[in-house]
């Protein structure tokens, strides 16, 4: 009875952190298998390759879509310490659809797509009212910023620090905050649930 | 033992300073710890942030310009030109001018709902309008030009404290940090003895002023000068005993209460200062500082030239200080205010205590009148005690007469005198001319209508320096014995009937002695003669042309 139990428990809590952990990304908004433009009916073929692929953006994973070209402005802010540049590493892959210059239909060889992103996702090539990506957040920003943890000691809250698990080759990223794959299953493809503004208490000590 | 006290210390310091918002009333999430907070929603950046399609870009808003048109503040001695709120403060304004919904957010297309059906930020003192002319200014350029400029203001070149500018300008930013509330309103700095005001505010004389160092304290009559406040002492709470950077009821300058004198009967009303200055005032005879508001002005000209008093026009509280000091020079209640010298100059700081008296009491259009019909009529009291007249009471510079046998020790006929030696409270603890039950401000009893009857106490202010015995029974001389005793003593006759206490202007034949009747009482002598005229003939000897208590002189002369 006691071992039931103890079974019992042990699959309740696998349960459970599979209800956080195991979404994935069939039927999330990434998921354009259904979508008319389409049509190849398969999910990852919109931005992976297994051969052939585009090399152009550093680290870029086997990637297959048309890469944007567009120069983008910046955030700014005379409160930020942070020193941003033009998008790059996975950022420019994320914006290859989400600033509306290429269309969602230029992947594997096809180009002249006609489909383009709208609406709220369109984040468009100004980021000058968006959060600021690709830059550098390490201890000494934090130190020199005041109001952000240390990356290096600070736990992210999805199992190591920040440094760890958001930040990308030691930057903030679209990536730090967004999972494109819908890992977590959180609107908007959050990497972790901003109940109580738990994800930007994550970075920001305020 | 020390080191686990240094660390808890440590702790300690680092608990304070790492205060987060979501244990501040700025998290308005349904879990904020506030009275006002939404009704379900658990984000908390979201009420002034969004990650995404911010506006204004930075720092990320998530809120709407409230596209008001401000009432700005305005003040005769400021120097900076705030315009329409701007940078931080209209986002500060976008909740706290009350115009719009808590929890209309620019990145969710409804309203995020508040417990207690809440939309606007409710009224008080959070809720600032959109009439900012009773708040600190905010969204001016402050340069160093404009501390120059001001003459008040620290260089704004050497802020490097927790004050900090928002480009160039003064935002509410500069007091208030949003996130961290560990000194209370939001402020980034401790107001305890107005530490943060004094990041950019340098008031001359503030250091050895009095209000800056006293541990005056409420003593429990009266009102409580610091209802809103913790602070116990004058000296804690500084700045703000008179000034009040949110809503402050007399607007111009921030000062606490409109009417100017009410700033300073907060304290001065027998509840904190040593000298109770509100009961001097009750009395009849007084400046009257409560029948005139808002008409003195700092910027005002040193000759007064509207009719008014307030105690800013005696006092300047910034300076104000215990120094003593004998006459005729300021003493450190007098300090750092404006006055007019003997030569009816303006100056910008008085160096002697009947500077202050002339800007009203000398060449003001609006001085106000004598109190006797004299021959000689005169109300310019700088005229009065011109050190060239031929005769005056010692206030700008030693008296005439060099034999003054009436004078009490330590007086001498080398002593100067303050106009507060004669004018000012009677049985008061303060010195200077606030109020008296005897008119005009003085003293002492001064009998001036004629057939008074004499006795110590009708002439009391008098014989504060001038011995009675010696005026009115001295034997020695037949002045005393004769002169003084028949006309005060036998016939009733006031000193202020032949005496002009301040001086009068004239020769020295004439005019000596402050010999200027009385008219109401004296009048020409009759006969061939006839006319008023006193004629000095040397030491305690003279005669007189005049006609009085059914008397005819033409002349009678004393010897």
């Amino acid at each position: 009875m006691i071992k039931f139990q103890f079974t019992f428990a042990v699959c309740l809590l696998a349960l459970g952190t599979s209800v956080a952990l195991g979404q994935n990304i069939q039927g999330s908004a990434h998921d354009f298998s259904n979508d008319n433009w389409n049509t190849t009916g398969q999910i990852c073929i919109v931005c992976h390759t297994p051969h052939n692929a585009d090399a152009t953006v550093t680290n870029a994973p086997l990637w297959n879509h048309a890469t944007t070209t567009a120069t983008f402005t910046t955030y700014n802010s005379a409160t930020m310490q942070a020193t941003t540049g033009q998008p790059d590493a996975s950022a420019k892959l994320c914006l290859s659809c989400h600033d509306g210059t290429i269309a969602v239909d230029n992947y594997g060889s096809q180009s002249g797509g006609s489909h383009f992103i709208s609406g709220g996702p369109r984040i468009g090539t100004d980021l000058g009212n968006d959060h600021p990506i690709s830059f550098t957040y390490n201890s000494s920003l934090a130190s020199q910023d005041g109001g952000l943890h240390d990356p290096s000691t600070t736990n992210s809250g999805l199992g190591g620090t920040i440094a760890e698990d958001m930040l990308i080759g030691g930057k903030m990223q679209c990536a730090s905050c967004h999972d494109v794959h819908n890992g977590s299953g959180f609107a908007y493809l959050l990497r972790k649930s901003n109940a109580g503004s738990a994800l930007c208490l994550t970075c920001h000590d305020k | 033992m020390r080191r686990i006290f240094f660390l808890l210390l440590f702790l300690q310091t680092i608990t304070a300073a790492a205060q987060s918002i979501v244990d501040t009333p700025h998290n308005l999430s349904a879990n904020g710890p506030g009275s006002i907070h939404a009704g379900s929603e658990t984000e908390i950046c979201i009420f002034c942030h969004t990650p995404h399609n911010s506006s204004p870009c930075a720092p990320l808003w998530n809120r709407n310009n409230p596209g008001q048109n401000y009432i700005l503040y305005q003040s005769s001695t400021i120097e900076a030109a705030p315009g329409q709120p701007d940078g931080a403060s209209i986002l500060c304004l976008s909740c706290h001018d009350g115009t719009i919904a808590l929890g209309a957010v620019v990145s969710r297309d409804h309203l995020i709902e508040f417990s207690g059906g809440i939309t606007v930020l409710p009224t008080g003192h959070a809720n600032l309008g959109s009439d900012l002319s009773d708040d600190h200014p905010v969204s001016f350029i402050y340069n160093t030009s404009l501390a120059a400029a001001d003459g008040e203001l620290t260089d704004p070149a050497t802020l490097n404290g927790p004050v900090q500018l928002d480009g160039q300008k003064v935002q509410c930013t500069a007091c208030h940090n949003p996130h961290n509330n560990i000194y209370g309103n939001f402020l980034v700095a401790s107001t305890h003895y107005s530490d943060l005001c004094m990041f950019c505010h340098q008031k001359n004389g503030w250091n050895g002023s009095l209000h800056r160092v006293s541990s005056a304290s409420w003593n429990g009559s009266g009102n409580d000068p610091w209802p809103k406040s913790t602070y116990q002492t004058v000296a804690e709470n500084g700045c703000e005993n008179c000034h009040q950077p949110h809503g402050a009821g007399g607007a111009e300058r921030i000062m606490r209460h409109l009417p100017e004198e009410n700033n300073c009967l907060d304290c001065h009303a027998g509840n904190v200062a040593a000298k109770n200055i509100q009961s001097d005032l009750n009395k009849s005879y007084r400046h009257d500082v409560f029948a005139y508001t808002h008409i003195h002005d700092p910027e005002e000209n040193a000759v007064s030239d509207i009719r008014h008093v307030e105690c800013t026009d005696c006092h300047n509280p910034h300076v104000a200080n215990g120094t003593d000091a004998s006459a005729p020079v300021a003493s450190g209640a007098i300090e750092g205010v404006k006055g007019v010298n003997s030569q009816g100059s303006a100056i910008s700081a008085i160096q002697y205590e009947f500077e202050i008296c002339y800007r009203c009491h000398a060449d003001s259009p609006e001085k106000p009148g004598g109190h006797t019909s004299r021959q000689f009529y005169q109300t310019n009291v700088r005229l009065e005690f011109n050190a060239g007249n031929p005769s005056f009471h010692p206030v700008e510079a030693s008296g005439k007469n060099g034999d003054v046998p009436s004078l009490i020790s330590p007086l001498n006929e080398a002593s100067i005198i303050y106009c507060t030696d004669c004018h000012a409270s009677n049985n008061s603890s303060a010195n200077g001319p606030h109020g008296s039950v005897y008119s005009p401000i003085l003293k002492f009893r001064y009998e001036t209508a004629d057939y008074t009857s004499e006795s110590y106490q009708a002439y009391e202010l008098c014989y504060q320096c001038h011995d009675r015995n010696t005026i009115v029974n001295n034997q020695s001389t037949n002045f005393a014995n004769v002169v003084h005793r028949k006309h005060i003593v036998d016939l009733q006759t006031p000193c202020n009937v032949c005496h002009d206490p301040h001086g009068v202007q004239g020769s020295s034949t004439n005019q000596s002695h402050l010999i200027n009747f009385d008219t109401s009482v004296v009048s020409k002598s009759t006969g061939r003669q006839g006319k008023l005229e006193f004629i000095d003939s040397g030491s305690f000897t003279g005669q007189c042309y005049l006609y009085c208590h059914g008397r005819n002189h033409n002349p009678k002369r004393y010897i």
